[in-house]
């Protein structure tokens, strides 16, 4: 039984040693490049300190693109909300099995496609522009939230519904009396945490082209004005940590 | 007296454990009876059956009136709604859609039965708290109220007092008692306190083996009935 033991312990040994050399030798991991780029790094910092802060060339176009990023983002998780609620309702557990699955594997696909992958096709679609980051978003979101409210809806204690449904209330007015209340708070407060990433992310869509403050970063790094880009980064570091800290205020208060 | 609740060769069974084997009760209008058994008899089960939560195997329940109100041991309230709210959801079957999806729509009538309901358990001046702000003993009476507003005329409750102290739990007996004796529903509760049993019940019943194997009014219920049904050499089924 020990021998046993230890061999599958070398076993795995071997196979993940094995699979690191693999992975360092695909990426090209090179500390020397590393360390030849470092004049580049200096360079590079020298050139983006200080931040421009020209107000009508690089501050207001960046404070605008700032309010589009949070555009993006909110009607990306607000546009998202029918199909998530619907599609987190068809698949809580003890549903139709068919039903159950079904939903599942949408929202699953959903999730598993990056929001930057939809936003490249719908890039190609409506054209660049931050309609296209509203669209990728919406269609990544439906998948997340939906899983996260579909558990959420699991989690929730069956008691009081079935309180009611001795009473002969139908099935309506036992959701709207018993599960809803005690699960709004809840979903609301992923709501706010997907609000949240959405706004992170739609940074990113900005970098492909979708518009907002992440475009103009991916601008002044292809015309080499990396102090411009410094100006971008540090509205974009403010924005993120206002959201963060409006969205964590709400959900203590909802808690 | 008038058979308000009648049982009858009730059987359950979950995979191959044959849970309840054939009960029979009855319990009269303005009867109050407890239901006594081991952990794992049954109780839940045969109550769960009779207000429809489960689904019996075979036998037959004949309610007068159709419907049994429950209450429960973890009380099931809806924490953030008020205890008025509470209430008022008890009296909701037959309402339409409309006048029932918010507690802003329930109409006027339900919310003065309601009220009544809530006057009845003592507990009219906290109608307007949050129910989940209430101690537990306060809760399990506004449950209480929530299962009146039902207007039923057999109550079943299953652990009343299981998770109440002492004094609370005495306060919830003696409500359960005075339903029957005052306002001539028929009660019947599931404890685990014999004592509780012979202070404030009529009529004592004994679950073991799937089978109501003891019935005896409360004065006579004796150490050796009790003795019977925990007795550790029982053989479970
Ligand atoms: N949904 C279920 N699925 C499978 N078995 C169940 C289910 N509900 C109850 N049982 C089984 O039925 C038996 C009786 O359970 P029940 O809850 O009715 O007992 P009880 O008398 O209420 O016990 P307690 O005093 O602990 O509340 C137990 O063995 C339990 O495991
Ligand atoms: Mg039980």
């Amino acid at each position: 039984m020990t021998a046993r033991k230890y061999l599958t312990a070398a076993i795995v040994i071997v196979v993940l040693g094995g699979a690191h050399v693999f992975a360092w030798q695909t990426t090209e991991v090179s500390p020397g490049a590393l360390v030849d780029g470092w004049r580049g790094m200096a360079r590079f910092l020298a050139e983006a300190l200080p931040p421009d802060l020209d107000w009508d060339t690089v501050v207001q176009p960046g404070l605008e693109a700032c309010l589009t990023t949070l555009a993006i983002g909110l009607l990306g998780t607000t546009l998202s909300i029918p199909a998530a609620l619907l599609f987190a309702v068809l698949g809580t557990r003890g549903r139709n099995r068919i039903v159950y699955q079904v939903s599942r594997s949408v929202m699953s696909f959903l999730r598993a496609v990056p929001d930057v992958v939809f936003a490249l096709v719908f890039v190609t679609a409506v054209g660049l522009g931050p309609f296209a980051g509203v669209l990728a978003l919406i269609c990544h979101n439906v998948g997340v939230l939906g899983k996260l409210w579909s558990e959420a809806m699991d989690e929730v204690d069956p008691g009081p519904a079935d309180a009611l449904r001795v009473s002969g209330a139908g099935e309506a007015q036992v959701v709207a009396n018993a599960v809803l209340p005690a699960v709004v708070p809840a979903l609301v407060g992923l709501l706010l945490y997907r609000f949240d990433v959405n706004v992170r992310s739609s940074l990113v869509l900005g970098l492909v082209g979708a518009g907002g403050v992440g475009f103009l970063i991916n601008q002044s790094i292809q015309l080499f004005q990396f102090d411009q880009m410094a100006t971008y980064i540090l509205m974009v570091l403010v924005l993120i940590v206002a959201v963060d800290l409006l969205s964590a205020a709400v959900r203590r208060r909802l808690g | 007296m008038e058979k308000a609740l009648s049982v009858k060769g009730l059987r359950k069974s979950f995979g191959d454990r044959v849970v309840l084997n054939g009960v029979d009760f009855d319990v009269a209008a303005g009867e109050f009876v407890v239901l006594l058994g081991a952990n794992g008899s049954g109780k839940s089960t045969a109550l769960r059956c009779v207000v429809g939560l489960a689904e019996a195997d075979a036998g037959e329940v004949a309610i007068a009136g159709d419907r049994a109100a429950m209450v429960f041991q973890q009380i099931h309230l809806v924490r953030r709604r008020s205890v008025i709210d509470n209430v008022c959801a008890g009296g909701l079957a037959g309402l339409p859609l409309s006048r029932s999806l918010s507690p802003v729509l329930f109409p006027k009538d339900l919310r003065a039965k309601a009220m009544a309901c809530l006057d009845r358990v003592g507990l009219a001046d906290r109608a307007k708290d949050r129910a989940g702000s209430l101690s537990g003993g306060q809760q399990q009476r506004v449950a209480v109220a929530r299962a009146l507003c039902q207007g039923a005329g057999v109550l079943l409750a299953d652990e009343p007092v299981s998770a109440l102290d002492p004094a609370a739990a005495t306060q919830v007996m003696s409500l359960l008692a005075e339903l029957a004796h005052r306002d001539g529903l028929a009660v019947a509760a599931v404890l685990h306190q014999p004592d509780l049993a012979r202070r404030h019940a009529d009529r004592v019943l004994g679950l073991l083996h799937g089978e109501i194997r003891l019935s005896t009014s409360a004065s006579d219920l004796s150490d050796v009935d009790i003795e019977a049904l925990y007795a550790p050499d029982r053989v479970f089924a």
